[in-house]
């Protein structure tokens, strides 16, 4: 809990970062959707390219792209080993005992290694080059269109910004409460794994009513000056999207036409 | 007396999604503890809970669609049904917690918690098998995946949650539900 979250806000004056967020948010969920329809290892090089160019554009670097990659590194390694032992027992290349290691499980590893690490770089990217209230009202315009089923978007956008706020001060929170259970004698260091969890369960209690605490006051805060969830809200105007964020969308949309029709 | 307002309750939902980010990250040094432990679905049950079925919803959507973005986990490639569930348990436990009056609060806190946490995992169980897994997730792997592997994780929400919501309410940060019990 010491360490930030992969996936904090870095500033920058790279394209990407110049894009406006809801064009951002609509281009990565076209991008998830060609990632998911990918099936071919032509499909996958070009997604490879493509991300590359991506982070290229986006100036963040390598390492900070693949930062949420290297954390999850064991994770895929293990999803990677069961494929390959257990995903194909009809043609295994070797059987011993439950292990049957075979081109198909092979072949299936990489497809949901591949699929997941394609998606933690671009959402990685997302994240990266857009500021999170910028990225909650950009989430706000593309909530609009429910306005029409009578979905209070103003308040779920306010409710996902006051979200965004409260993570970097209950992750505070949270270190604070667990060094003062560190300092009446909590073993989270142990290598037992139910020390382990015994440490982490009396987090959980003080964790939930400093929370609720700050809510509490936030939310009085904000009746106090006369904040109301009835009335129409200012909202950042986008605009139209520019050239380079058309040119952006039609790169994605083609990109999922070609993962569905040929690749 | 703290009455729940839209205001309120919209900051107890946003706190409960920030939630959902900051308390897998306490119980990452266990391995494995998201599929034993379900920290993601505490503070989404709570939501649901307190603030209602629309909130419990809008949280088990948007709480572990944070946790991915932020953390990176869940992984991207299971998150659609980790968001199914997570929105039934809230919208669930949101509804029963509207229905059910017995007149005591635990019981109505078990009741409903149950229910939603059953809930869930039917709706989900049916979501992997019809939509994101078809073919591939079958009555066994359902069991194991969510009722025995999880064991830990079902019998923390019974004794937590409902204490939770209890201390809560003596704190005075949420309303008593029923003033005879003040």
């Amino acid at each position: 809990m010491n360490q930030l979250p992969t996936g904090m806000y870095q500033p920058g004056t790279s394209v990407v970062h110049q894009m406006k967020a809801n064009i951002k948010i609509f281009c990565f969920l076209i991008l998830t959707g060609a990632v998911l329809m990918a099936e071919t290892i032509w499909g996958y090089a070009v997604l490879v390219l493509f991300s590359g160019c991506l982070i290229y554009f986006s100036k963040i670097g390598l390492q900070t792209a693949l930062s949420s990659v290297r954390r999850l590194i064991w994770f895929l390694i293990i999803i990677f080993v069961m494929n390959l032992c257990f995903y194909g027992p009809e043609n295994p290349w070797i059987k011993i005992g439950i292990f049957a290691p075979s081109y198909e499980g092979l072949m299936q590893g990489v497809h949901i290694a591949v699929r997941v690490i394609l998606m933690m770089v671009i959402g990685n990217v997302l994240m990266v080059t857009t500021a999170p209230l910028v990225l909650t009202e950009g989430m706000e315009t593309l909530l609009l269109p429910l306005k029409l089923f009578r979905i209070p978007t103003e308040q779920i956008a306010m409710i996902l910004s006051v979200a965004m706020q409260f993570i970097p001060t209950l992750f505070e929170e949270a270190d604070m409460i667990k060094k003062a259970q560190i300092a009446r004698g909590a073993r989270f260091d142990s290598k037992k794994l139910l020390d382990k969890a015994g440490a982490v369960m009396p987090l959980v209690v003080p964790i939930f009513l400093a929370a609720f605490k700050r809510a509490d006051e936030l939310s009085l805060a904000m009746e106090a000056r006369g904040y109301r969830t009835d009335m129409a809200r200012g909202q950042r105007k986008f605009g139209m999207p520019t050239g380079f964020e058309w040119l952006a969308i039609i790169t994605c949309s083609i990109l999922c036409i070609l993962q569905i029709l040929c690749l | 007396m703290n009455k729940m307002t839209t205001v309120k309750k919209s900051i107890i939902t946003a706190v409960c999604i920030a939630l959902c980010v900051v308390l897998p990250q306490a119980f990452h040094a266990i391995p494995n503890a998201g599929s034993i432990y379900l920290p993601m679905h505490i503070p989404v049950l709570l939501c649901g809970l307190i603030c209602g079925w629309q909130y419990g919803l809008l949280c088990g959507l948007a709480g572990p669609l944070f946790s991915t973005l932020i953390t990176a986990m869940p992984p991207m490639a299971y998150l659609p049904p980790m968001m199914v569930e997570c929105a039934v348990y809230g919208c669930v436990a949101g509804l029963m917690m509207k229905l059910v009056h017995t007149g005591k609060v635990y019981a109505d806190l078990y009741i409903s918690l149950v229910a939603a946490m059953l809930a869930g995992r039917v709706i989900a169980g049916i979501a992997k098998a019809v939509i994101f897994m078809p073919g591939k997730f079958g009555m066994a792997m359902w069991t194991t995946s969510y009722f025995v592997t999880a064991l830990p994780g079902i019998v923390i929400q019974l004794v937590i949650l409902p204490t939770l919501v209890f201390a809560l309410m003596k704190a005075r940060l949420i309303p008593l539900r029923y003033s005879k019990e003040a």
